[in-house]
């Protein structure tokens, strides 16, 4: 059995909230395989998108273990996690977070450019081509719509080749056909370059494309949901 | 309605607290404080003056005399107006110490007093002894400063003239010192008796004699001058009274105050900035807010109102707060600043300066608020579903350009009338307009720079974020090259005037200047006084010139200052000489000199600078008086005078024949070596011990120490346009937090260290400051150039420390301020910044 990519063990999230001290997920464990395409569904407040944060090690557990890649998230500090993601992982989000002042090309050569690629831009470009933004490459984000920013979000996540790529709902903010063209998209780079790839979403049919779904409720996986898929 | 409803809406919104607000009201607190503060200090020194103005007169009136003492009559009329007189001379000497090589010497202001001396105030001497102890016999009182130079304690001896004085105390307080204003040298006092057998004060010397009397109660102090002025002022008298003790004193406060107060009106100008930022910030967070009760059914007007009134409540409260401290600040500090003034004060809140600053505060107020505020009632009820508000126009309706344009002429209409200075307000208001709108461009260009050189810092992304961030908003470079830029603009033209004139009158005037001004040479000494300069290798050059003094009375028989006005040439007496031929280095401009042996009526050959700036023509005639004599001459010249090399320069030059009569002594430049200067005044201090030395170089010190002092104000005024440009940073940096916050987790998502992400904004803030001070550093530059060549008339060469201190110290201010607001960005986790934007 090979070493999964990612590896959670009775991960707790406790967030203060308002009203206190919020527990977001409990006792999480699952492992997910190289290669492998993960969709994360339930309801709104579930927790999908908390776990897919600490998976990313953009959120730190608060109990728990996280294994990705054999090394442990949950010992790093800010920058190792950083560095981590710089040389391993890519994320999409659903409101895509281009940085405003930096154009297209600018945006996906961001990561390349952390990672002291040379060819940072020639390789941006080439990204950019390949989800058919060429022509956009130097205007900025506000001079863009919806679906051709998530397809820049889309060029900068997959630029840097990881090995993990994470997505946040990455059609909830676009429309149907947008959205289907942003999953083919998706899908198509993940295919190509053999990424592990871990989605929240809400849509039926895009979870049906994954290759295993876990369902969470009340930040616990449904166990029997995910029977039943 | 509308109003009421406005009113009401107001109110609620205003529930909200000042939130928000807090830099709007420091950038306008500061502005009025600022100018409500200077105008304090300015009034509150006026007032000392009025009030001290017996005692810094020397007596309730004084009738001045040059060259000449009053006659018998003149002194028969100022007793009978008088309850008692008080006669004084002032004349420049040397003070020597010491006998031959040994001897040491220095200039000093002697002034002779008679036994009813002072009839004001109080003279405060060290020892305490009473004034007519220490003055009995040759005894004498010196200003601590010389004797202390001099090495002079009570009780010893120098000399004045050829006569032999005793020190007997140090004079602390001359309570009527202040009234001549700028003077040479500091000042020895003794009785006017003593002088007999100095040989000072002999025929043509150089003197004034001053007539002190305390006149009986209730006299008409306008009618008593216009008697003294109808009687005697073809004799060469001048008046003065006690509601103006020191005028030249009054003037140089006056005007150093209303140019202060104008340096203040661009620290408000800059606070404007702040205070327009502050209002667009609000107003942009409120965009829903009227949106919404546009939907409801609120018209453009009523959306205006409700927010022009929260504004007007906020902007009455930011100049309230301003007026506080503005009087406050000059009253707790009084007993220092008083100390530290050589000059009475009076502190207490003056009326004149707050209104003043208030009125200031409510049109810059009103200016900087007016086009956000307009732009609010354009927001669409469409915004709700769409952001619609970039769709409104740039410019505000036609309504509020009318407004703006009426606002800025009411400013500058207001700052010309309190300032009094037409000119001055007018070129200063320009010059703070002008260089918003260039800061405005420079940011513009800015901008464009550093969008264009962000694709060559491809491979350096710290450097390339920081160039985007630059380059990619609105905001960024415009807040800090504005609210940065004029205050470092001021400082740099500063820097530059300042250090370009101390240049032409410490580095260059010397080489050009003379070593030493000779005054008071007796004709019968000039063939023994040339005769040692000429023999003297060390000395390249001597100009003599025979010289008088004359106040010029009558310009082709109209009263002079009718006909000139304030002109330096009318005010005051004037030097005058006469000359058969010009010297090879005179260039006659236009006219004709007159013939070596003309002994026909009296001509004049004019300075031909000057004559132009009064209006005179060739064939005008112009009154002088002479020792109380009238003499009339028809102007047949005019020709070049160079003052600026400190050399002889008469204005006016007469005929010989015109003048020979009159009693006068000669004036010599001496222009030599360095080493030998101190052997010249030994040998003809020695020889002749009535003729006074003024050493150039000396002259030149007390210069560069008045100008050190002006300049020091000017810097302070333009250290709070600084901190006001540095609270509009701190604002501009404090609403850009959630963005750089929101980078930052976009940056740290996608692998970049907290390290990485702090050198990128400190770059951005230091690159933003440097380019911040090079566009003041050009302004400077440029403004020191102008002032240099036409309004100095010096050469300009750019001042390298102010040039690194202004660049410096824009990217100081900017680091500090971009710093303090980087620490959230870069604590903040990421998820919980990017979920917050889903």
């Amino acid at each position: 059995m090979p070493e999964p990519v990612l590896s959670l063990t009775d991960v707790t999230l406790k967030l203060r909230g308002n009203a206190g001290l919020v527990e977001i997920l409990h006792d999480i464990t699952l492992d997910v395989q190289k290669g492998e395409t993960l969709g994360l569904v339930g309801p709104s407040g579930s927790g999908k998108s908390s776990l897919l944060m600490i998976m990313g090690g953009l959120e730190q557990a608060s109990s728990g273990r996280v294994l990705s890649l054999g090394q442990d998230l949950t010992a790093m500090n800010e920058d190792g996690l950083a560095r981590f993601r710089r040389d391993h992982m890519g994320v999409v989000f659903q409101s895509f977070h281009l940085i405003p002042t930096m154009t297209a090309l600018e945006n996906v050569a961001t990561p390349l450019e952390l990672a002291g690629h040379k060819d940072a831009f020639d390789r941006a470009q080439a990204e950019l081509e390949a989800v058919g933004l060429a022509a956009r490459a130097d205007h900025y984000p506000a001079q863009m719509s919806g679906g051709e920013q998530q397809r820049v979000a889309l060029a900068r996540a997959s630029a840097p080749r990881p090995q993990i790529l994470l997505a946040d709902e990455p059609t909830g903010n676009l429309d149907g056909s947008n959205g289907s063209a942003i999953m083919d998209l998706l899908f198509g780079l993940r295919d190509r370059h053999g990424a592990t790839l871990v989605l929240v979403t809400h849509a039926n049919d895009l979870a049906a494309r994954c290759d295993r779904v876990i369902r969470l409720n009340d930040g616990q996986i449904d166990t029997t949901a995910q029977a039943a898929e | 309605m509308s109003l009421s409803v406005a009113a009401r809406m107001a109110r609620r919104e205003l529930r909200g607290g000042l939130k928000g607000f807090r830099i709007f009201l420091a950038c306008l607190a500061l502005g009025v404080a600022a100018i409500a503060g200077v105008g304090s200090v300015r009034s509150a020194i006026q007032a000392g003056l009025t009030d001290q103005g017996a005692v810094l007169l020397g007596g309730d009136a004084k009738a001045r005399f040059t060259y000449r003492f009053a006659n018998e009559e003149e002194r028969d009329w100022l007793a009978s107006i008088s309850t008692e007189i008080s006669e004084v001379t002032d004349f420049r000497s040397m003070v020597t110490v010491g006998e031959g090589d040994q001897a040491d010497r220095a200039l000093t202001q002697v002034k002779t007093v008679d036994d009813a001396y002072p009839l004001n105030g109080q003279l405060t001497l060290e020892p305490s002894i009473p004034l007519d102890q220490a003055l009995a016999g040759n005894g004498a009182v010196m200003a601590p400063i010389l004797a202390d130079r001099l090495g002079l304690s009570p009780g010893d001896t120098f000399r004045l003239g050829s006569k032999e004085y005793t020190l007997t105390a140090k004079l602390l307080v001359e309570p009527d010192g202040m009234a001549e204003g700028f003077g040479l040298g500091p000042r020895t006092l003794l009785r006017t008796e003593a002088i007999e057998g100095s040989g000072l004060l002999s025929e043509g010397t150089l003197f004034e004699a001053e007539y002190r009397l305390l006149l009986p109660p209730d006299t008409d102090l306008d009618a008593l001058k216009e008697t003294a002025l109808d009687r005697y002022r073809d004799s060469g008298i001048r008046w003065r009274d006690a509601r103006s003790g020191a005028p030249g004193v009054e003037r140089f406060v006056t005007r150093l105050g209303s140019f202060l107060v104008l340096v203040g009106l661009s620290g408000l100008a800059v606070g404007g900035v702040g205070i327009s930022a502050a209002v667009r910030s609000y107003l942009s967070r409120k965009t829903s807010v009227i949106a919404t009760l546009k939907t409801l059914g609120a018209g453009r007007s009523t959306i205006f109102q409700t927010y022009f009134i929260q504004i007007g409540v906020l902007s009455i409260l930011g100049i309230a707060i301003g007026l506080v401290l503005g009087a406050g600040v000059p009253l707790v500090f009084a007993p220092w600043i008083t100390a530290a003034l050589p000059i009475p004060a009076l502190f207490t809140i003056y009326p004149a300066p707050m209104i003043e600053a208030a009125i200031y505060g409510i049109l810059t107020a009103l200016l900087f608020t007016l086009w956000p505020l307009a732009r609010a009632e354009d927001v669409r009820a469409a915004t709700l579903f769409r952001d619609a508000l970039d769709n409104t126009n740039w410019l505000p309706a036609k309504r509020y350009l009318i407004a703006t344009i009426l606002l800025l002429g009411a400013l500058v209409g207001t700052a010309v009338a309190f300032s009094g200075n037409a000119w001055l307000t007018l070129w200063t208001t320009g010059g703070i307009f002008s260089a918003l709108v260039l800061l405005v461009v420079a940011a513009m260009i800015v901008r464009w720079i550093a969008r264009f050189s962000a694709s060559a810092a491809r491979g350096r992304p710290v450097l390339r974020w920081a160039l985007g961030a630059i380059g990619g908003t609105k905001e960024g470079a415009a807040s800090v090259v504005l609210s940065l830029g004029l205050g470092l603009s001021v400082l740099a033209a500063v820097g530059q005037i300042d250090g370009n004139l101390r240049n032409a009158i410490a580095r260059d005037l010397p080489d050009i200047a003379p070593s030493y001004f000779f005054v008071d040479i007796q004709k019968d000494q000039m063939d023994g006084f040339m005769t040692r300069l000429n023999n003297d290798d060390a000395v390249s050059r001597v100009d003599s010139a025979p010289m008088l003094r004359a106040v010029v009375t009558h310009i082709n028989g109209t009263p002079a200052t009718e006909v000139a006005g304030n002109h330096w040439v009318v005010r005051g007496d004037r030097g005058l000489t006469y000359a058969a031929q010009p010297d090879e280095r005179t260039i006659v401009t236009k006219g004709e000199w007159w013939p070596a042996d003309y002994t026909g009526d009296p001509q004049m050959s004019f300075a031909a600078e000057e004559a132009e700036e009064i209006g005179l023509n060739l064939g005008d005639t112009v009154t002088v008086n002479v020792l109380g004599r009238d003499i009339t001459a028809t102007v047949t010249s005019f020709r070049e005078v160079d003052f600026s090399t400190a050399g002889i320069g008469f204005v006016m030059t007469m005929n010989p024949a015109s003048l020979q009569g009159a009693p006068h002594t000669f004036i010599s430049t001496v222009y030599a070596e360095e080493a030998s200067e101190a052997a010249i005044l030994r040998d003809l201090a020695n020889a002749y011990p009535n003729i006074t030395a003024i050493r150039v170089r000396d002259a030149i010190d007390r210069v560069s120490e008045l100008l050190t002092a002006i300049g020091t104000a000017t810097r302070w005024g333009a250290a709070a346009t600084l901190l006001t440009g540095f609270l509009v940073l701190i604002g501009a940096a404090a609403a850009g937090e959630q963005a750089r916050t929101y980078e930052a987790a976009v940056l740290k998502t996608l692998g970049a260290s907290r390290s990485r992400i702090l050198r990128s904004f400190a770059l951005r803030s230091a690159l933003l400051g440097a380019a911040a001070g090079i566009v003041a550093i050009g302004a400077g530059i440029l403004g020191g150039w102008a002032v240099s060549k036409f309004i100095m008339e010096t050469g300009f060469t750019v001042i390298w420390p102010s040039v690194f201190g202004v660049v410096g110290g824009g990217i100081l201010a900017t680091l500090v301020a971009g710093m303090a607001f980087a620490w959230r960005p870069l604590a903040a986790r990421p998820a919980q910044i990017l979920r917050s934007r889903e």
